[in-house]
């Protein structure tokens, strides 16, 4: 026997070492579905992964009877109050699930939240400040007038990226208010390393009325932003302040300057039909678009200013009594900052926004 | 694993040495009146075969799909000194590259990529892993060469090693990542790519050992193993959370001149 033999089965015995091992098990304590019947749904229920939230739009009537949902977790995970057993809205009613991964190492506690129809102020008075176990980032959510997780952001997809600090994230609180002692403020910010792996320069300040998922962050970040809420019927006219400061130099998708261009903010709401949330690929190109309100004057404005648009029917469309309807509103520091073109520094403010009714 | 593997396979070569030195000292008094010690030139060519990989793989990793070895040559040149008929110690400069490929299943897997700019992402990955790794080193082993016979030459020694040129590149696929951990939100990943080539350290150490066969006048045949003992990323580098190896077998020639 010879070196190079014995060198040989060296290194096949340090192959067959290194064969595959047992399965680890799985670490992962998500409730992924939460299943409530159609019939008792205003919109589709939301799992927030971030702040551990089951955000339910129910009707009335599931409400006062409470429902039974159908809880599908992470495979091997464990769920305490179990799937099927009912969640009723009352005081002692379920306020949080416990999910426990297959390993045991890993628990995730859920609260549950109801949405109510889409009433109140939208003055953004109350903001949420968002973070994770463990994280080291943080950003702020508008809240609605009766704190409910009603607006949402790409603040968590920024976050992902690796911005930490509160006001380095697009959307923020100002306290430069039209009314009250705050507005909300979106900031076109400057994409970073990580981000330009993905092809995006730029982060568009936006805000939006409904719900924000990471799952397509990569592929397809348009279907992140699940607009709307749940509504009644079609309002007439849409109203609120604003101040807008366009950012100096306009950026194209590549991050190469485009001469004689100004940003333009994006303000304006849709109502569609359904319970299912439309979203930045076929928010206005839907055939379940029923009317719209969109504000025309995107440009430069140095003091507060009032718009109120009415809301315009779709060719044709009507709307049957008793169809479920949903009802977004978006706001934008750049108007084409879902193509990742815009000016860094554009600066939106909103506040006193308001759904009019006639 | 690492503890167990490397130091077995250095005492096999260290035990392979020592019987054939054993050997060697029986026929010494025989042969050795008549040699005059030596400097001895060798031209090395060959290509190199085997991975940077984990020694032991960690148990996020669920299944090899494919192995490939990149074009991976090796050339050098060795002076040798032949101390006695039989015993002699070589030193080589040699351009060498080491490379591979490798798809493979991975589940829960750990990442850290921290960019120029100070931004870090930290996640778990699950789903397809498709790695490309090609460096080019300037390495200097060296041996004690054993000489049984006139068509034997063996060598047992170790290596420095510098990286002038990196590649360690690839794709992630049809997967998803946990942002921050396993309870993170879930960002799905159809394809993403990946390049930790700038963050590869540019010194290598290890063992290495090999035989030679004289086919021809001057012409061997050889084969030598190079087993680094060096994590091929530094310390701080977290985009995998186990270490790499460069293991790698130069198959080739020696031609003397």
């Amino acid at each position: 026997m010879n070196v190079r033999k014995l060198c040989c089965i060296a290194a096949a015995i340090g192959l067959l070492q290194s064969c595959i091992k047992d399965a680890p098990l799985n670490p992962e304590a998500d409730i992924e579905a939460f299943t409530v019947p159609q019939h008792q749904l205003t919109g589709d229920v939301f799992i927030d992964q971030t702040k551990s939230q089951i955000r339910l739009y129910i009707t009335e009537e599931a409400f006062e009877k409470g429902i039974a949902p159908v809880i599908k977790v992470s495979a091997g995970g464990t769920v305490s109050p179990a799937s099927g057993d009912t969640l009723k809205f009352d005081k002692e009613g379920i306020k949080q699930y416990i999910v426990t991964s297959a390993n045991g190492k890993n628990s995730k506690k859920y609260t549950v939240e109801v949405i109510n129809l889409l009433l109140g102020k939208l003055d953004f008075e109350r903001w949420d400040t968002v973070s994770a176990d463990g994280a080291n980032w943080k950003y702020v959510n508008p809240l609605g007038e009766d704190g409910r997780q009603i607006w949402a952001s790409g603040n968590i997809g920024i976050a992902i990226t690796g911005v930490t600090e509160i006001n380095d994230f697009p959307l923020h609180i100002s306290t430069n208010a039209y009314a009250g002692k705050y507005a909300a403020e979106m900031e076109t910010r400057p994409g970073n390393e990580l981000s330009a792996w993905m092809g995006i320069h730029l982060f568009a300040g936006s805000m939006f009325l409904g719900n924000f998922v990471t799952d397509f962050l990569l592929e397809n970040p348009l279907k992140c932003t699940q607009f709307g809420q749940p509504y009644k019927g079609v309002p007439s006219a849409f109203s609120g302040y604003y101040k807008y400061q366009p950012g100096p130099v306009f950026i194209d998708k590549d991050a190469k300057p485009v001469a004689g261009v100004t940003d333009r903010c994006s303000v304006y709401a849709v109502v569609y039909s359904g319970t299912s949330r439309l979203d930045a690929t076929n928010i206005l190109t839907s055939d379940r678009v029923l009317a719209t309100a969109i504000l025309a004057d995107g440009s430069a404005k140095a003091d507060w200013t009032h718009f109120e648009v009415p809301f315009k029917m779709v060719n044709g469309k009507t709307v049957a009594p008793g169809t479920p309807v949903m009802l977004a509103i978006i706001a934008s520091s750049s108007a084409e900052g879902d193509h990742y073109r815009g000016a860094v520094g554009s600066k939106l403010l909103l506040d006193n926004l308001e759904i009019v009714h006639e | 694993m690492m503890n167990i593997k490397i130091p077995a396979l250095m005492l096999g070569m260290v035990m392979v040495a020592a019987t054939l030195f054993a050997q060697d000292n029986g026929n010494e008094q025989t042969k050795n009146e008549a040699f005059k010690p030596v400097l001895e030139h060798r031209i090395l060519a060959g290509f190199n075969f085997g991975a940077t990989a984990p020694v032991g793989f960690p148990n996020t990793i669920r299944k090899i799909e494919g192995f490939w070895p990149e074009f991976c040559p090796s050339l050098g040149y060795e002076l040798s000194y032949r101390a006695t008929h039989k015993w002699g110690a070589a030193i080589a400069v040699k351009l060498d590259y080491k490379g591979m490929g490798t798809k493979d299943v991975v589940q829960y897997f750990p990442t850290i990529i921290t960019t120029s700019d100070g931004g870090r992402f930290q996640g778990d990955f699950s789903g397809e892993n498709k790695t490309t790794v090609r460096n080019a080193y300037v390495s200097f082993p060296l041996s004690a060469v054993f000489t049984p016979n006139s068509r034997w030459r063996f060598n047992l020694g170790g290596y420095v090693a510098w990286l002038f040129s990196s590649n360690f590149y690839g794709t992630v696929s049809n997967g998803y990542i946990r942002n921050g951990g396993p309870k993170g939100e879930k960002v799905n990943i159809s394809e993403a790519t990946f390049d930790f080539g700038k963050e590869m350290r540019t010194f290598d150490v290890g063992l290495q050992g090999g035989a030679a066969y004289r086919v021809g006048k001057k012409l061997s045949i050889n084969g030598n193993l190079n087993w680094g003992l060096r994590p091929v990323f530094p310390d701080d580098f977290k985009g995998m959370d186990f270490p790499l190896y460069n293991i790698y077998l130069t198959l080739g020639v020696a031609y003397r001149i």
